[in-house]
């Protein structure tokens, strides 16, 4: 757009347009004056391309909102993980009555919330990364393209385990993005991976010890081999994903993972926990400034059932944020999925996160330690590798242990104790049906060979699931939905209207309706590859069990 | 004249275009500043009267010196040639009584402080006098009267001496004296406001005595249209209703725009519920842009000037909008205006441009006049009250465990009324005082306003200064005219309430639990905490996101905004035919406007980081500049033809410049509210906004009449916008046309019909893409990342289109007592500017397009009649009604059933959009889930079940509304009444939702009472239910995320919007000319009211939040009284 092109365009109107004729003589005055217009539109605050090349700043400061945008701020968080996935696997639940009670937490799918599953997802982390690739940065810093593959991975491996079918191969190329079926997307991830993998390993070998990511990186401090180490876990977690769909490609994934020289995050110092950039964790904002979350009935119950030494440091007993029901000060007492409670403040005296040590700025865990330690385990037991299961388990637990501070004590060799039963001192009440419920699970801690491993799988995932809080929900969900484990409470009221069974519980979300008006065409071709209806109810590709009473995962 | 306005692209001036304008703005003082001067050498004292028959010079120069003190200085050798003079002047201005006395004399003058010198000139042969022939210089004497039809004296009347310097204005008797310089040709020009002009031509005679008939709004009017261009009414091819000034000073408002109310056809004026000094939203003739403002534009004295709000803006948020910025329009001093003319269509601001899609409000701003020299003094004073309280349950205390009232029964019944714990008495105090007068050569207007207010919320405080100076002065024997205004407002308003769910003191005050002692929570808002030394935190009930102590927030969360304001005009233009004149004006309109909200440690942890207290400020700085050059051409053919019109180019430069400091990391050191003491991450807490936008036109009129009864008018416009640049197109053309026929003329009609005229216009208005849109940048983000940018590209957009038509009518009849005018309209917005969400999918977060047609249509009725006119009583009635429907006929067609959201509705109750089919600002909302036959449907625990989706519950707008007015004049009192209503709408109450929700509204009690909600519903297994326990129901329906549908009220209100009964006193002496005084009242009472709240009332006055009440301050009740004194 130089002055050349508006003189011909000036003077085109002039020579075309009769009616300007009418102003040839002002015309001709304003001549030129318009030559500052791109200037004048063009915003002093904002930043342009040239002004961001340097430092390669262009690539690299999309890193920053695109690893805070894995769990988001709190209100987006949330919307995408702490009032969906977050309580359907057991974790919190919200003592705030939401919409009247009527609401996600009961089944009752809010559109309005869920829509942001998709633009969280997409607008702050695949669009970014659209606009890397498009930086060039695939050939030109193939190190920071293998960043972004593991991030992007990372974010949408969520998305797809929320919905199943999902838009992701062709993101960012048209209006109408068709959807991908499961099975294909994660056959892209592990692609990814493998392009991330190579890329990193190529860089470490060319220039060990370089850290040119380190100022934008909010996990490792720019240390490529722990990104390494990030990148095969997640691949072993994807690959365990899918062993009961697609054993053959879990098993082959699953040993690329571990068999990997640089190794998995195996320590708590490679655990990949999101902090800086001011960034505030977003568990702290909402249950301490909202006071919109707190502790699920299940996590408490097998915590207490267990005497788990990491309770008083998951969650502060009752009676913390507000009074506690009468008798059960300094006690636990968590509220399970589904209630209905009172208007706040009245489950505010529940427990809530211990907010002591999930403080404003205490770094969010995507994936840690732990949670390898009992893929590990499920993989020996799975025969797969020629570890032990039993010691990849305990690792596990004592690791998890190590994390929080605590010691293990008598932990491992505690072979009776199970899930406690739930006693909600304040239901029933008139029109609110009673919450308490016996314990649904006899699993016990202790590992025993001679078990099935049936059992103990149902062992290593229950505690998985218990390492993997406060912030691992939306992969405890996923965990959940495939093995059946830990054996969760049902839902004490269930909105759904009869799409999702209160026994078999929720199997995914239901997709955006901004999809619906947005993308229609694309949306119908992901419900058709999901293979049932939009509903709650419909399980994902790789979830064959349904749900059902007696899982069956060998 | 060129440079001057397009001076920015031109070399010499390529430094700063700031610096130039101020140089011609300062040229332009100095030039009037002489004019000043020159006027007061002419003044008051320096007259002469003198009459005498063949007076030699020597003893003129003698009466000179003792009537005058001017000493004349002369060689006596000078005075050969000389001839005695014939005299008969009265009064007359020295200048003007020289230059008729040496007029056949040899002789010229010269005035040097206070000596005239008198000295020979050149005398052609043939004019040379014989020194016998007595020169007849007679300067007539002309007295007179002026009265009106019932022959009353008429003050103040202006009598001016066309071609002349001469003027004066009658006495209280009406009575005038004046001299002329010469008795041949005289004609006297009588004006008053309120009557019609009237020139007489005066012959031999000495005594003229005038009737002045009263003034018919539209018949002989001249009216300003667009550019300050001065019409006659009956020549206008568009509506316009014209108020005057008296109107807007009869009850003074703090915003003046609320003054208008009721009395203008077509407008729908709703104030912010935002405590004193709030904004107005004003629509003309319906919304029409999907984006952006769709507020008029203000015009005053033919130049735009902003309307903007400061930093803070307006708000759009259900949870916490932060105050109401403010807006420019109420910033004026209403005693500074002479009139306000609304032109509600297209084709009235077609010459406008851009920024007048949306109507214009041309306001005419008093001024000198001549022969006048008057001082005004204004004062006045309400007390405000609130005018209704949200309906309490006084029967059921506290919830066990909670904070809510669903407890059980009180064993006596609560009598407190906590709101009048809480509310106080506000009080407006309004005190002006002007000054004006005027000589042929110059006139001065100088006025200053004081407003001092208090809110209904204690500690909401406005105080605003109003200087005003205008000057007028005509040079060059009037042939040149140069017109100066200077505006200074400076304005400081405390504590504006906070709308919203946060920050509002009245969520607590609504909320608390019934049958507690609210009294203690006022008297001890705050309590020490010894772990911190006696750090003070609040003392509150509840602890919870959406409630504080109201007190705490009075006082520990104040917010404080100064704005100064300058506003400069002049405008010089010169005649250099009858037919031709040239004028150039320039305008700098500069606005700083401050902003600072204090957070007390202790205070709610929403929205406040930290535990010490939080601090926010922002400072702007608006700078609007305009500029034009208009050639006039008027030619008066010898035919029944006349043709006028102009050719003009113009400028509009906006400048703003802000800085905001937000809360960072909170305080370091608690509750010490200095930039210094934020906490800081890795990026700085310091921001800055910069904006310039530039439009630049040429535009030019026709007007071609024939015979003074056919009216034809032509306007084209081209505009070159600096928000199009990167566009393939800068440039828009729009035109517009319009005829109007005065039917009586060429028609032969009943003779009961005095004035006929019908009227048509199609007119076209383009308007220009916001501002950055076609250059998205990427943006530094909080800590250290950025924001890049993801629209979504789409190089093709392009302005915006009204394409308007109209046509009207306006009657009169029995001697012009009755008239009535009709108009009717349609306008459609096409390619609107389209701010769309992609499908989350693509990757991008926005898009913006054109596309979309957004129609308005409508009528407009205005009749007003003159019912009783005696000498004792008069009593004129007037009644306005108009409608307005608006259908958006298509939006984006790429996504046709997508909703652009104006307010987000997630996740609270109300949401407003726009949707295909629908009408602009529709409330969404989400609705019950039904049966087939429409019965409720209930889950498993008897609860109702949602829709699960936000769909359109209502629309706010009225349907139509309407005015009638009254004014009734009894020998020395006067009463008027203004009763207006608006019809149709719906709006939604979230104060309803949630005080339902919490137990605390009266509907609530008397649910429980009855033994719950009657409802027609259907539990899971088909079974009807027909009552739903209280508590169940409205924990459903209720809550700030409640069902929208059951919260929608009819938005239909009739009140009486002001009444004012005055006395004007009988004059005690001579020095003062009238005193009035008068009790006013503004929005009396209710005739009709069937929402919770008034809702008339916005939570905002942008596109968002209308039709919604949360927790806003309710509309205030003025009584008072007004003191007028003329001098």
């Amino acid at each position: 757009m130089k002055k050349t092109t508006f003189t011909s365009n000036r003077l085109e109107r002039v020579n075309t347009s009769f009616k300007s004729t009418f102003f040839i003589v002002t015309i001709t005055l304003l001549f030129g004056c318009t030559k500052k217009f791109e200037s004048f539109n063009t915003d002093p605050t904002g930043i342009t391309k040239d002004q961001l090349k340097i430092d390669f700043n262009n690539i690299g400061l999309y890193y920053p909102g695109i690893q805070q945008n894995i769990f988001s701020n709190y209100g987006m968080y949330q919307l995408i993980q702490n009032l969906n996935a977050d309580n359907y696997c057991g974790y919190y639940q919200s003592a705030d009555p939401f919409r009247g009670n009527i609401n996600n937490q009961n089944y009752f799918l809010v559109s309005g919330w869920n829509d942001y599953i998709y633009a969280v997802a997409y607008g702050d982390v695949m669009g970014p990364v659209r606009k890397i690739e498009s930086e060039g940065t695939r050939t030109e810093a193939p190190d920071y393209w293998a960043i972004a593959l593991i991030l992007q991975v990372q974010a949408m491996s969520r998305v797809t385990d929320y919905y199943g079918p999902i838009p992701y191969s062709k993101v960012g190329l048209d209006n109408a993005t068709p959807y991908d079926a499961q099975k294909d997307v994660y056959d892209l991830f592990f692609k990814q991976l493998d392009t991330a993998v190579s890329n990193l390993e190529a860089y470490i070998a060319t220039f060990p010890g370089s850290k040119p990511f380190a100022k934008y990186d909010m996990i490792y401090a720019g240390n490529y081999t722990q990104w390494l180490k990030y990148a095969n876990s997640l691949r072993l977690r994807l690959a365990m994903r899918i062993v009961n769909i697609d054993p053959n490609t879990a098993k082959t994934q699953a040993l690329l993972a571990l068999n990997n020289p640089a190794g998995l995050i195996e320590t708590n110092t490679d655990n990949a926990g999101i902090s800086g950039f001011g960034y505030q964790n977003p568990i702290w904002y909402v249950g301490t400034v909202w006071v919109d979350l707190a502790c699920n009935a299940s996590l408490i119950t097998y915590l207490t059932g267990y005497n788990d030494p990491r309770l008083s440091k998951y969650c502060y007993p009752a009676g913390k944020m507000a009074p506690a029901p009468p008798g059960y000060e300094g006690k636990y007492l968590g509220i399970r999925a589904g209630t209905p409670v009172g208007a706040k403040p009245m489950y505010n005296g529940y427990s809530f996160p211990n907010f002591d040590i999930i403080q404003q700025y205490s770094p969010i865990v995507t994936m840690n330690a732990a949670e390898v330690w009992f893929l590990k385990a499920e993989a020996a037991l799975r025969g797969w590798t020629t570890g032990n299961a039993q010691d990849d388990y305990e690792t596990g637990i004592n690791t998890s242990m190590a994390q929080w501070g605590v010691s293990a004590g008598n932990y491992l060799n505690d072979n009776t104790s199970t899930q406690a039963d739930y006693v909600d001192p304040l239901t029933p009440t008139a029109g609110v049906p009673n919450a308490s419920i016996s314990a649904v699970s006899t699993i016990t801690i202790k590992w025993d060979p001679a078990a099935t491993k049936e059992q103990n799988l149902e062992r290593i995932i229950t505690q998985k699931w218990i390492a993997m809080w406060p912030s691992g929900g939306y992969e405890a969900w996923a965990e959940y939905r495939r093995t059946g484990y830990p054996r969760l409470f049902p839902v004490v009221v269930n909105n759904s209207g009869g799409t999702i069974s209160t026994d078999l519980q929720i199997r995914r979300i239901e997709y955006p309706s901004t999809e619906y008006t947005n993308n229609p065409t694309g949306v119908a071709g992901g419900v058709s590859l999901l293979g049932g209806p939009d509903k709650g109810g419909t399980p994902v590709w790789w979830d064959t069990n349904k749900g059902r009473a007696n899982p069956v995962n060998f | 004249m060129q440079k001057i306005v397009y001076g920015y692209c031109i070399p010499w001036w390529r430094s700063s275009s700031l610096t130039k304008t101020l140089l011609v703005m300062k040229l332009t003082f100095l030039f009037l500043t002489a004019a000043c001067l020159n006027v007061y050498a002419n003044g008051v004292s320096q007259t002469i009267t003198l009459s005498g028959k063949n007076v030699e010079l020597t003893k003129v120069f003698t009466a000179i010196k003792k009537q005058t003190g001017y000493v004349v200085f002369y060689n006596h050798s000078d005075l050969n040639g000389t001839s005695p003079v014939t005299l008969s002047v009265y009064d007359m201005p020295l200048r003007s009584f020289l230059d008729i006395m040496l007029k056949n004399q040899p002789l010229a003058y010269n005035i040097e402080d206070k000596t005239i010198m008198l000295y020979r000139r050149a005398v052609p042969e043939e004019k040379a006098l014989d020194s016998k022939q007595v020169t007849d210089i007679i300067a007539n004497i002309i007295k007179g009267k002026v009265t009106n039809a019932q022959g009353e004296p008429l003050q103040n009347v202006s009598v001016i001496v066309i071609g002349s310097q001469s003027g004066t204005t009658t006495n209280n008797e009406g009575q005038f004296t004046l001299t002329t310089p010469d008795n041949k040709d005289i004609i006297l020009e009588f004006s008053s406001v309120g009557y019609q002009t009237k020139r007489v031509k005066v012959g031999k005679q000495t005594e003229v005595n005038v009737v002045l008939e009263l003034e018919v709004a539209g018949l002989s009017d001249v009216v300003v249209t667009a550019l300050g261009v001065q019409r006659s009414a009956k020549s206008l091819v568009y509506a316009n209703q014209i108020v005057k000034g008296s109107e807007l000073t009869d009850i003074k408002n703090d915003n003046l725009m609320n003054s208008l109310n009721g009395k203008v056809a077509g407008v729908t004026i709703s104030p912010s519920a935002s405590g004193v000094g709030g904004s107005a939203k004003v629509i003309l003739r319906g919304s029409k842009n999907a984006f952006g403002t769709n507020q008029p534009l203000y015009v005053i004295d033919g130049v735009p000037i902003s309307n903007s709000s400061n930093a803070n803006g307006q708000p759009n948020s259900t949870f916490a909008g932060g105050p109401d910025g403010g807006d420019g329009i109420s910033n004026l001093n209403p005693d500074d205006i002479e009139s306000i003319s609304v032109l509600q269509g297209a084709s009235g601001s077609a010459l406008y441009g851009s920024q007048a899609a949306n109507g214009v409000i041309l306001i005419t701003t008093k001024k000198g006049k001549i022969g006048t020299a008057k001082i005004n003094f204004s004062s006045s004073y309400t007390n405000n009250t609130i005018s209704y309280k949200p309906k309490f349950q006084n029967k059921y205390g506290v919830t066990p465990n909670g904070n809510q009232s669903w407890g059980a029964a009180l064993t006596t019944p609560e009598e407190n009324d906590n709101l009048s714990v809480f509310y106080q008495h506000g009080q407006n105090i309004s005190n002006s005082v002007n000054f004006s007068s005027g000589s042929a050569l110059a006139q001065t207007y100088f006025s200053y306003a004081n407003t001092t207010a208090s809110g209904v919320e204690p500690t909401n405080k406005l105080v605003r200064n109003n200087f005003t100076f205008r000057e007028i002065g005509h040079f060059l024997n009037n042939k040149l005219t140069v017109d100066a205004n200077t505006n200074y407002i400076q304005q400081k308003v405390d504590n504006t309430p906070s709308m919203g769910l946060f920050f509002n003191p009245l969520t607590g005050l609504y909320l608390f639990p019934v049958g507690n002692d609210i009294t203690q929570y006022k008297d001890q808002y705050s309590i020490p905490q010894p772990e911190r030394n006696g750090l003070l935190t609040q003392n509150w009930i509840a602890n919870e996101d959406l409630q504080q102590n109201p007190w705490w927030i009075l006082h520990k969360n104040p917010n404080y905004s100064t704005r100064n304001r300058l506003i400069l005009n002049a405008s010089v233009k010169y005649d250099f035919a009858s037919w031709f004149n040239l004028q150039v004006r320039g305008n700098i309109d500069r606005v700083s406007d401050t902003w600072e909200r204090d957070l007390y440690s202790g205070t709610n942890p929403v929205n406040v980081i930290g535990r010490n207290g939080a601090f926010t400020r922002s400072d702007l700085t608006r700078t609007q500049k305009y500029g034009d050059v208009i050639a006039s051409l008027k030619i008066p053919f010898k035919s029944p033809f006349k043709l006028e019109g102009l050719l003009g180019a113009s400028n509009t430069d906006v400048i703003t410049n802000g800085t905001s400091i937000d809360q960072g990391l909170g305080l370091i050191i608690p509750n010490i509210f200095i930039a210094q003491n934020v906490a800081t991450s890795v990026t700085s807490n310091v921001s800055n906004s910069s904006t310039h936008s530039q439009i630049q036109s040429a535009f030019g009129s026709l007007n071609l009449s024939y015979n003074d009864w056919l009216f034809l008018n032509i306007t084209g416009r081209n505009d070159w916008s600096s928000n199009l640049a990167f566009t393939s197109n800068i440039s828009y053309f729009y035109p517009s046309t319009g005829l109007s026929i005065i039917l009586n003329q060429v028609l032969k009609l009943p003779t009961f019909i005095s004035f006929a005229k019908v009227r048509g216009s199609y007119a076209e208005v383009a308007t220009s893409v916001p501002q950055y849109i076609t250059n998205p940048l990427s943006y530094l983000a909080a800590g250290g990342s950025v924001n890049f940018n993801l629209v979504e590209p789409n190089p093709k957009l392009k302005p915006t289109n009204t394409k308007s038509t109209e046509i009207g009518a306006d009657l009169r009849f029995f001697d012009n007592k009755l008239s009535f005018n009709f108009s009717w309209y349609k306008s459609n917005t096409y390619n609107q500017f389209i701010q769309y969400t992609p499908a989350a999918s693509t990757g991008f977060k926005v898009g913006y397009l054109n596309a979309g047609n957004i129609q308005n249509k409508g009528i407009e009725l205005l009749l007003a009649y003159d019912l009783v006119k005696s000498e004792q009583l008069s009593w004129n009635t007037a009644l306005n009604y108009s409608s307005n429907q608006n259908v958006i006929i298509e939006l984006n067609p790429n996504a046709p059933d997508a909703q652009i959201l104006l307010t987000t509705p997630n996740p609270n109750a109300y949401g407003s959009a726009l949707q295909k089919g629908g009408s602009w600002g529709d409330i969404i909302g989400v609705k019950f889930e039904r049966n087939e036959s429409g019965q409720i449907e209930l889950n498993s625990g008897g609860q109702p079940i949602n829709n699960n989706k936000f769909v359109k519950v209502g629309n706010p707008n009225p349907i139509w509304q309407m005015g009638w007015n009254n004014t009734f004049n009894y020998k020395k009192i006067t009463l008027s009444f203004l009763i207006d209503g608006k019809f149709g709408g719906h709006v939604m109450s979230m104060t309803q939702m949630l005080m339902d929700s919490y137990g605390t509204s009266k509907v609530s009690g008397d649910a429980r009472d009855n033994g719950g909600v009657k409802v027609n519903a259907v539990d899971p297994n088909g079974n009807t239910v027909s009552t739903i326990d209280a508590l169940k129901w409205y924990s459903t329906v209720g809550g700030r995320s409640g069902i929208g549908e059951v919260y929608m009220y009819s938005a239909t209100a009739v009140r009486i919007r002001q009444a004012t009964l005055g006395y004007n006193f009988p004059i005690m002496n001579n020095l003062i000319k009238s005193i009035r005084l008068s009790l006013i009242g503004s929005n009396l009472l209710y005739l009709s009211k069937k929402a919770p709240y008034d809702p008339e009332i916005t939570m905002s006055t942008g596109n968002g939040m209308s039709g919604v009440d949360v927790f806003s301050q309710p509309t205030t009740r003025n009584i008072g009284a007004q003191l007028n004194i003329s001098f």
